[in-house]
């Protein structure tokens, strides 16, 4: 009797389900919106103040995303409480120009984020091209 | 719009005022100011994005303070998971206590044409209400112990899981797998 089996070594591609993103290394963290992600790409550039991050977001997303005030702050503490992203002041006396960055945990996290959106980039071409055929 | 800015802020909890009350009004007093540069429509936009913004996160963060959860307060895509799922439980729970509510009505209807409308039977209707109420409540935790210990021993996850071929290095047996691979 023929066994069936998957080759662990060589994933095909066209038969990834769900089930097994959680068997993924990189499927370990849950997926980013596209505002906290467009937050962490302008970060991960250089440190910034809270209004060039919003001018940052809206310029990568070519004015599709415009962040408000709220969003964006409620955002930045919880990307602060997770370790993400850290805040420093350049002078301590002016408390409204602190600036954030991402720290050594956010950059690891953003490149696993990145990893799995080529995955499926290259998942969607194939299943694309093969039903093309 | 900068006082409104203001009387939206005082809706946030306090420790979040006091750690981005500055920055946050620094950064709406700079956004503003290029917001006002622009044509009229999108100086309408702005403004009621800021507070819609602004509302939606002091309800975020009330909400946080209130129920210590985080992840799944709906804000556009902001808080959403894909690895959400509605649990299954719930919806038998849900049907369990509608039928504890239909078994109640039903028995109210008969007590009722049984002594009339008598204010002598609200004990007796109390007394099944209560029954009912604590029997769902009852059979709710059971079932709720139930899946939280079979979710603690990781079977459905194992239930899930692909597996693989007989592998020498892993010693791993095979089991039905994905066809035609």
């Amino acid at each position: 009797m023929r066994k069936f089996a998957v080759d662990t070594r060589k994933p095909n591609p066209l038969i990834c389900r769900p089930t097994t993103y959680r068997c993924s290394p990189y499927m370990q963290i849950p997926p980013l919106t596209e505002p906290v992600l467009l937050v962490l790409l302008s970060l991960a550039e250089q440190p910034r103040h809270g209004y060039s991050i919003l001018k940052d977001v809206e310029r990568m997303s070519a004015g599709r995303v415009a962040l408000s005030t709220g969003t964006l702050y409620g955002a930045l503490r919880r990307l602060l409480e997770q370790g993400w992203i850290e805040r420093f002041a350049e002078n301590e006396a002016l408390r409204d120009r602190r600036a954030y960055r991402l720290t050594s945990k956010g950059r690891r996290n953003l490149q696993v984020e990145i990893d799995r959106m080529k995955h499926l980039t290259r998942l969607a071409g194939l299943r694309i091209a093969r039903k093309e055929v | 719009m900068l006082a409104l800015f203001r009387c939206l802020l005082c809706l946030y909890p306090a420790d979040f005022r006091r750690e981005y009350h500055e920055e946050m009004t620094s950064v709406f007093r700079q956004a503003y100011d290029v917001s006002k540069t622009s044509n009229l429509l999108a100086h309408v936009s702005f403004c009621s994005r800021e507070s819609a913004g602004l509302l939606l996160g002091a309800l975020r963060e009330r909400a946080r303070g209130i129920f210590g959860f985080n992840e799944w307060i709906p804000s556009r895509r902001f808080d959403m998971r894909l690895e959400f799922r509605f649990p299954r439980s719930t919806v038998f729970l849900m049907v369990l206590i509608f039928a504890g509510v239909v078994l109640t009505i039903s028995k109210a209807s008969g007590i009722e044409l049984k002594y009339g409308s008598s204010s002598a039977v609200w004990p007796s209707l109390v007394l099944t209400l209560a029954t009912v109420v604590s029997l769902a409540l009852a059979s709710a935790v059971f079932i709720w112990g139930i899946l939280f210990a079979l979710q603690r021993t990781g079977v459905h996850r194992l239930a899930d899981l692909q597996t693989h071929s007989s592998d020498p290095r892993h010693g791993l047996s095979s089991g039905p797998s994905a066809p035609g691979s």
